[in-house]
Parts: C-alpha cells; structure tokens; sequence
C-alpha cells in the first residue's frame, strides 16, 4: 500500500530477514480447524506487514502442510511475535531454527 | 442478523436481532467467567489451554518462561476486547459502527468465542453445520457458525475497507 492514506504502522519483523544466521529463533503458526483462512491471511497482514499473496502462501502452507513459519530474528521477538499471534488466537509458537 | 460490511470513513457496520444480542452477551458473560476463574478450577481445560496456549512446544522451562512474561498482558488484553463489544453491542438489537479499534477488539472477541466453542464441540476440518437442529449439541453447533458468518464478514469487510484506503 502506497499513498497519504497508507496505514502508519512499521512492520515489526519482515521476511527478508529469514536468512540471517546470527538470529537463529523462529516463529510458527500451526494449523487448527477452527481459524478462517481469511482471517489468517488478514491477521499475518495486519502483524508482520506481508502483502495479500506473502500472508495468502503463509496460510496456505499452515493449511495444508500443518505450519509455516511467519517471522524469524532473537529469541526475545520471537517471544513477543508469538504473544502477538496468541492475542489474536492464532496457533503459534517460537522455537529454535532447525 | 445483517452481516458487516464496510462503511464510509473506515467504520464496518452490521445489524444483529435481539435474539442475537442475547446469544452474544451470554457467550461474552461465559468467556469473561473462564477467564476470570482460578487456575486451580481451569488448569486442565482444553479451553483454556488454546486461548493461552504455550509459547514453546518441548520445552517446559521456555513454555513457563514465555507464560510468565505473556500471560497477564494477553489476559488483560482479552478483558478490554470483551468490555469494548459488550459496550458496542445495541442492548435491544439494531446496528453495530465500529471504527478500526472497535472492529479488532471484535475480531479477537468473537474469534477467542470460536476457540472456545470449537474446542468444546471437538470441531475438526469435516465438521459441518447442522442441517436440523434435534439436540444441545445441535444448537451450540449452529450458534458455532453463526459466529464463523458474523467474524467471515467483519473480516471481509475489514479487507474491503482497507483495499478502499490503498
């Protein structure tokens, strides 16, 4: 979104930063029978600032491989990127990079 | 009910009957006494378990280490959601305007509504709306989907207001 009406915010935690090696935690959405695909999609929008096709493959991966991962960095923004999903009841949680 | 729909200046509005309002603020009274109940009563709750769940899975010390550092502001955080739609629920019926704050808190409200209940019924993905109401179970099923048109169209509204925005 570009514009004078663009939303203000920043996004937190953005997907290029997957490949930093020195930042090895990452946050997981797991998939669960009761969350709408569209609010999913909205919410991965709304807290990481992903564009409709980013958050609608992140979704479709939760949905049909059961996870994806929706941010990567310290542990300490794992933690609060997972309390972020938990506020709007996604399933997620933060783990050490495989 | 008439389902949201996005309205000038960013607001989403819908309608919901009486009867619906009633349904509503029942569920919200049910949710706010679950998590307001003592750890001791709720501790093995399924419920409770998916709208606090664990940060960490095969952990023990993260999971209780992201808890203590979480869980009092996601449970406050859930109390002002649930304060902002009981007081923009219309006590007899009508409309519902919310503007941006509002429809979130309703998002996360009406989603947490859906954890709860979905857990309780044990939904899963073949799960399917009643096609005639014969029992409780029934009934809570219907009010289940219910709630999924009611949050669908908030958030279809939300995507319509902000794709209007950009």
């Amino acid at each position: 979104m570009a514009g004078p009406l663009a939303p203000s915010w920043t996004p937190e935690t953005t997907v290029e930063e997957r490949d930093d090696l020195d930042r090895p935690w990452v946050t997981v959405v797991w998939n669960d029978p009761v969350n709408l695909m569209t609010y999913v999609t909205f919410v991965l929008q709304e807290l990481f600032g992903y564009d409709e096709p980013t958050a609608t493959t992140l979704m479709l991966q939760v949905h049909h491989e059961g996870r994806a991962i929706v941010s990567s960095g310290p542990r300490e923004r794992m933690e609060h990127d997972t309390s972020r999903l938990h506020a709007y009841g996604l399933w997620a949680s933060y783990q050490r990079d495989s | 009910m008439k389902p949201f729909r996005a309205a000038r200046g960013g607001d989403v509005v819908a309608r919901m009957e009486p009867a619906e309002v009633g349904i509503v603020s029942l569920l919200l009274d049910q949710l706010e006494q679950l998590l307001d109940a003592d750890a001791d009563d709720v501790g093995g709750d399924p419920v409770m378990a998916r709208l606090l769940p664990d940060g960490h899975r095969g952990d023990p010390e993260l999971a209780a280490d992201y808890r203590e550092l979480t869980e009092a502001s996601l449970r406050s955080g859930k109390a002002d959601d649930l304060a902002i739609v009981r007081a923009t629920l219309p006590p007899t019926g009508g409309e519902i305007r919310l503007d941006g704050d509002q429809a979130a808190a309703w998002l996360r409200t009406s989603n947490d509504l859906r954890l709860a209940l979905g857990t309780r019924l044990e939904i899963s993905e073949d799960t399917e709306p009643p096609e005639e109401i014969t029992g409780e179970e029934d009934q809570q099923l219907a009010v289940y989907y219910w709630l999924t048109a009611l949050q669908g169209s908030l958030v279809d509204a939300l995507v319509a207001g902000r794709s209007g925005r950009s």
